[in-house]
């Protein structure tokens, strides 16, 4: 899953023949690991509007939220419980800064069909990265260990910054570009502190 | 339209097609990325790969050469 993540950002940096080894080096050795739910997709570039971007972008951060927000409240992962609350707190305001955004390219000071009309997603469901559910992917957690969660994150954070980092260079404007710039600082943040609370766990 | 498609596939290739590539090719010709923690790094990796933990990737890719074949895991 983080090895999907790094190949996708790869692509993204213009690596011409980019391979993520399937089932990662327990698959190497023969044996078998609980892999984390995997879509196996990578944020993709064709031509779109900067608005449905911009609606994308902030789904995904409502579906990280929610997970993160699940997971800061499991009692079994008493380590991470604060971490976990603190990222669902960023995704809030990464949300707010998005919209701000929208209002000022859309010139609409409220849209009742933002974000879901723009990515034509009927009401219901939560979605993450690669376009998983998060239905599916809060069914996975359940009796996963701290070590799955964390690595889990580290791929959702990562695609982000993926995802980010491509708006920036697509979307007209200083000061929206400044946005996303920020945006993906703030989930490199993420990335780390995600990452050292694995190299710790 | 619906949401995936936003989303492309990751091309990847099942630990046996690894294997065989490596085996035929010359470690000059291809990178082989292991993305994990260090401390994953120190207990186990394929041999001759490099680390480069994937919260690093952004800033490190450049160690790379991106005409290359490369492989994470």
């Amino acid at each position: 899953m983080r090895s999907r993540a790094a190949a996708a950002v790869l692509a993204r940096e213009g690596f011409e023949e980019v391979y993520s080894m399937e089932g990662g080096i327990h698959a190497w050795k023969g044996l078998r690991a609980t892999g984390a739910p995997d879509a196996g997709m990578a944020y993709f570039e064709p031509a779109r509007k900067p608005e449905e971007l911009i609606a994308l972008a902030w789904m995904l951060e409502e579906g990280s939220r929610k997970f993160y927000k699940e997971m800061g409240t499991k009692e079994k992962i008493p380590g991470a419980v604060d971490l976990f609350q603190e990222l669902s707190g960023d995704e809030e305001k990464h949300k707010s800064s998005l919209f701000k955004i929208y209002q000022r390219i859309s010139r609409k000071a409220s849209d009742p069909g933002f974000p879901r009309s723009l990515v034509s997603l009927e009401t219901g469901d939560d979605y993450l990265e690669g376009g998983m559910g998060l239905k599916e992917v809060l069914e996975w957690s359940r009796g996963k260990e701290l070590k799955d969660i964390l690595e889990f994150s580290i791929s959702l954070e990562a695609n982000a910054i993926d995802l980010y980092i491509k708006m920036e260079r697509r979307i007209e404007g200083t000061e929206a570009k400044e946005v996303f710039l920020a945006l993906s600082n703030q989930e490199r943040n993420h990335l780390k502190r995600l990452s050292a609370a694995l190299e710790n766990s | 339209m619906g949401i995936l498609d936003f989303f492309k596939p990751v091309s990847t290739w099942p630990p046996d097609r690894v294997r065989q590539f490596l085996d035929e090719k010359s470690p000059q010709e291809y990178n082989l990325v292991d993305v994990r923690t260090p401390k994953e790094y120190e207990q186990e990796h394929l041999p001759g790969a490099r680390l480069i933990p994937v919260a690093e990737l952004e800033t490190r890719w450049k160690e790379l050469d991106r005409n290359k074949p490369t492989i994470t895991y």
